[in-house]
């Protein structure tokens, strides 16, 4: 065995603790180690080069790097291995920066003895290493994009333009998501209609885009490159191959629903279309509203069809597809703000409305045919307040964070209602404005110059008084209580996590913070990466964030994804869990505790002629290498490669002597 | 302004006139809306310091909420000590000074000025000076200047023109001070 043992100073970051020349001198004398040096910058190039010069010189078959986390820098030594001939594996690395210099930086002389121990470990360790070997996966070139609002269909099309298959599953009966509920957009007011709807029909024209609406995504087995998806495709109980989208059915239709496209503003029927540019532009029947389900009775709606589309007997569907890597793009929802705001009148004032209430009355493909109404007598409002972050930035009622958008839809909503109501007073209560954009700030004061009048504070109260409610809030900047009577109070709610996204998030096994969004892996420097290989985030499942920011978001998920599937096929960690089958009994302890659902049992003859005994088997593309089974294991039949139990024990003896 | 009108607690909103802005920009305050209440003005003003409520920034917040009494019943806007600091420091050249003149020229088209205000326009339309001590005469004697300065005192055809050019503005049209014809007097002390 010929070691080579290389201590980083890491500037002073470590030499300014640990006194450097000391570990060497220590750690020259251990046996097995055949040379030993130190330098400023191991990691630097020059740092680099003296490990593979003294690899050459002493012809050594192991190496030992004391630096910082390998976290940080293994696989950078690992490719100095490489490059020079050794196997990658045989690098053992001696944390002696965070676990050393930066938690003893009072204690030096403790420090330095520390050091000596850790260095004398991996020394231990590295005497018992194997080489070991990476292996290829294919990867399946076709991709699953879960949910079809604009980050959605931005990663869908941007994947299918690359030249791959896209599975688009969308919840809702049609695509659009939020943004086609939207009037206008900041900060340039383009219709958000104009921008959204010509998206919905590319992707529905696409040839690599298979999209299944009404649909859910109810399992996702397998691992990065080869999963295997369950979709259940609810029943829309009309023949989508039969219907012609004429419209006749939901003419007819007696049944009168609130419609969640419009927010509650306005109705639909039980067959209904969300909208008049749905995609596809065909109908669904709500079976929770439908008479015909409800009740047994009815059934015009079969009657008046003149294709005989309609199906009452249509059952949901499950099927599965095959794909390489998913894309999720669940969106956000509205925080409740009927639940939590008591002093807003808990929704019990119809006048007091969302910002996304606004934005379906403000839209001439709204229940109010664009104009701004009071919704208790369709009156229209004088005098309009806006309130800021409702849910947002309030620990005590709602969530910690900013939602980002709100400043600016607001600033946008003040606007259309000063142009479209000659004479109205707009006051927007605040407690910042947050205008983080391009052409943000500038759209904001445009808002006050053109007439909105912002109050810094937040408002305390709203009560009626007649057929108007008082607002009561504070001019934070005047030091004064203020109050004001309104017509109508949009209030700018949080957003949070898309309905279905906790669900979501355990069958992808993808970690969520702890607000609900999704997680990704590095906030800098992988954005759109989940904690699971392969399953990659888009839009606002992942932090509230704007259109452009979405859409940007959504582009380089599916950058991501490209990039896998151009290279066809997955170089897997070998550090994954082995099974000794000789040693397993089969108990499975170790798929209880597996966070990757990756142990399967399986049946192997016995010996002697004996009835198939169970053993457990671990998928090595799912395997992430924790270690949680090898430790569960019962009869130690489980190793994890690279940190086998012999190696393991040789460190403890190495620490103990 | 009278003190004897109690501030009210809350101020109402929906009285607010927004159209004292466009008042404001009219009367000298071009820049109002440009202010985003940083406070810097705020923090080199004299009259923060002697804790008057309504410094600079407030006169401008006051005035963007539209509330009109609130600066008319209070002294503030006439506290200001004409030094500028404001208009020199701020950073989106709101010129906070010449919105504070803006809003006195406010409170003169409705009376609401200091009784010291009337004095001094009375002595400049009689004199052609705001202020003018009585005994400055014999004091300028004492250290060798002609009694009466080289202005109006001493030159009563100037003193005629600038009541010609009084006469012309919107303070003859308020009637606040009487501007008669009288020939001036002979004696210009006060």
């Amino acid at each position: 065995m010929r070691i080579g043992v290389f201590i980083c100073w890491c500037g002073s970051n470590i030499g300014g603790v640990v006194d450097v020349p000391r570990v060497v001198e220590a750690v020259s004398a251990l046996p097995g180690v055949a040379c030993c040096s130190d330098y400023k910058y191991m990691c630097s190039e020059p740092g680099q080069e003296k490990i593979r010069r003294a690899i050459a010189e002493h012809r050594l078959d192991r190496v030992v790097v004391a630096s910082c986390s390998p976290r940080l820098h293994e696989n950078t030594f690992r490719q100095v291995l490489a490059a020079s001939g050794l196997n990658p594996y045989l690098l053992e690395m001696a944390n002696i920066r965070e676990h050393c210099a930066w938690v003893h930086q009072q204690e030096p002389a403790k420090a330095t003895a520390k050091a000596i121990d850790l260095v004398r470990r991996a020394v231990a360790k590295a005497g018992k290493l194997e080489p070991l070997h990476s292996a290829a996966i294919p990867v399946t070139r076709r991709a699953l994009v879960v949910g079809g609002g604009v980050a959605g269909m931005q990663a869908a099309l941007d994947i299918a333009e690359a030249g791959y298959q896209v599975v688009l599953v969308e919840k809702e009966p049609s695509i659009g998501g939020k943004m086609a509920m939207l009037d206008k957009t900041f900060p340039t007011l383009d219709c958000a209609a104009c921008i959204i709807t010509p998206r919905m029909a590319a992707v529905a024209r696409h040839p690599a885009i298979k999209l299944l609406t009404h649909a859910e995504v109810t399992a996702i087995n397998g691992y990065v490159g080869n999963f295997k998806i369950t979709v259940r495709q609810k029943a829309r109980s009309v023949d989508y191959d039969k219907c012609t989208g004429c419209g006749i059915c939901q003419e007819k239709c007696p049944c009168t629903v609130n419609s969640e496209y419009d927010q509650g503003l306005g109705t639909r029927k039980a067959i209904y279309v969300s909208f008049p540019q749905a995609v596809p532009n065909k109908p669904v029947i709500d079976r929770a509203h439908c008479r015909r389900f409800t009740r047994g009775k009815c059934g015009v709606c079969q009657q008046v069809c003149p294709s005989g589309a309609v199906d009452y007997a249509q059952e949901d569907v499950l099927f599965e597809e095959e794909v390489g890597a998913v894309v999720l793009a669940t969106g956000y929802d509205l925080f409740d703000w009927t639940r939590a705001y008591g002093e807003y009148g808990y929704g019990r004032y119809p006048n007091v409305i969302t910002g996304l209430q606004f934005e379906r009355m403000n839209n001439a493909n709204g229940p109010t045919g664009g104009k701004i109404r009071r919704p208790s007598d369709g009156g229209v409002p004088e005098n309009v307040v806006f309130i800021q972050c409702v849910g947002s930035r309030d620990e005590a009622k709602g969530k910690e964070y900013c939602s980002r958008v709100c400043c600016l839809y607001t600033a946008k909503q003040a606007r259309q209602v000063l142009e479209k109501i000659p004479g109205a007073k707009v006051h927007v209560f605040y407690i910042d404005v947050r205008c983080a954009g391009k052409a943000y700030e500038e759209f904001y004061q445009d808002a006050v110059a053109r007439g909105a009048c912002y109050i810094r504070g937040r408002v305390s109260k709203i009560y009626p008084t007649g057929d108007k409610l008082m607002v009561r809030g504070a001019d934070t900047l005047l030091g004064r209580p203020v109050e004001i009577e309104a017509g109508l109070v949009v209030l700018a709610t949080a957003m949070v996590p898309g309905a279905g996204g906790a669900e979501l998030a355990r069958l992808a096994g993808v970690s969520t913070g702890k607000d609900g969004f999704f997680q990704e892996i590095h906030p800098k420097l992988r954005p759109v990466e989940s904690s699971t290989a392969g399953i990659f985030l888009a839009g606002s499942c992942q932090g509230p964030r704007d259109i452009p920011d979405t859409v940007a978001h959504a582009g380089a998920a599916a950058v991501k994804v490209c990039a896998l599937f151009a290279r066809g096929e997955i170089i897997t960690e070998p550090v994954v869990a082995r099974i000794n089958e000789r040693l397993c009994t089969g108990c499975l302890a170790c798929r209880l505790v597996c966070p990757y659902r990756a142990v399967e049992p399986k049946s192997i003859p016995a010996r002697g002629g004996a009835p198939e005994r169970t053993v457990a088997v671990v998928n090595s593309g799912l395997c992430q290498g924790c270690g949680a089974c090898s430790a569960t294991c019962r009869s130690g039949a489980i190793d994890l490669a690279g940190f086998s139990n012999e190696q393991l024990l040789a460190e403890i003896s190495a620490l103990c002597h | 302004m009278s003190n004897a009108i109690a501030e009210p607690q809350v101020i109402d909103l929906s009285l607010g006139e927004l159209d004292l802005v466009d008042e404001i920009k009219e009367l000298g305050g071009e820049e109002l809306l440009e202010c985003i209440q940083c406070a810097k003005c705020a923090a080199v003003c004299p009259m923060a310091l002697a804790g008057f409520p309504f410094f600079n920034k407030r006169v401008i917040q006051a005035i963007l909420i539209g509330s009109r009494e609130t600066l008319l019943d209070d002294s503030s806007i006439w506290a200001c000590q004409s030094c500028n600091r404001c208009t020199e420091i701020c950073p989106r050249q709101v010129r906070p000074f010449e919105i504070i003149l803006a809003m006195r020229r406010v409170a003169v088209r409705e009376f609401a000025l200091p009784t010291l205000t009337t004095d001094g326009l009375k002595s400049l339309f009689d004199v052609g000076h705001a202020v003018y001590l009585k005994e400055a005469g014999k004091s300028r004697k004492k250290v060798g200047l002609p009694e009466k300065p080289p202005s109006t005192l001493a030159h009563p055809q100037a003193l005629r023109e600038l009541q010609a050019i009084m006469r012309k503005t919107a303070l003859a049209e308020l009637g606040i001070i009487p501007m008669g014809e009288a020939e001036v007097a002979g004696s210009c002390e006060v």
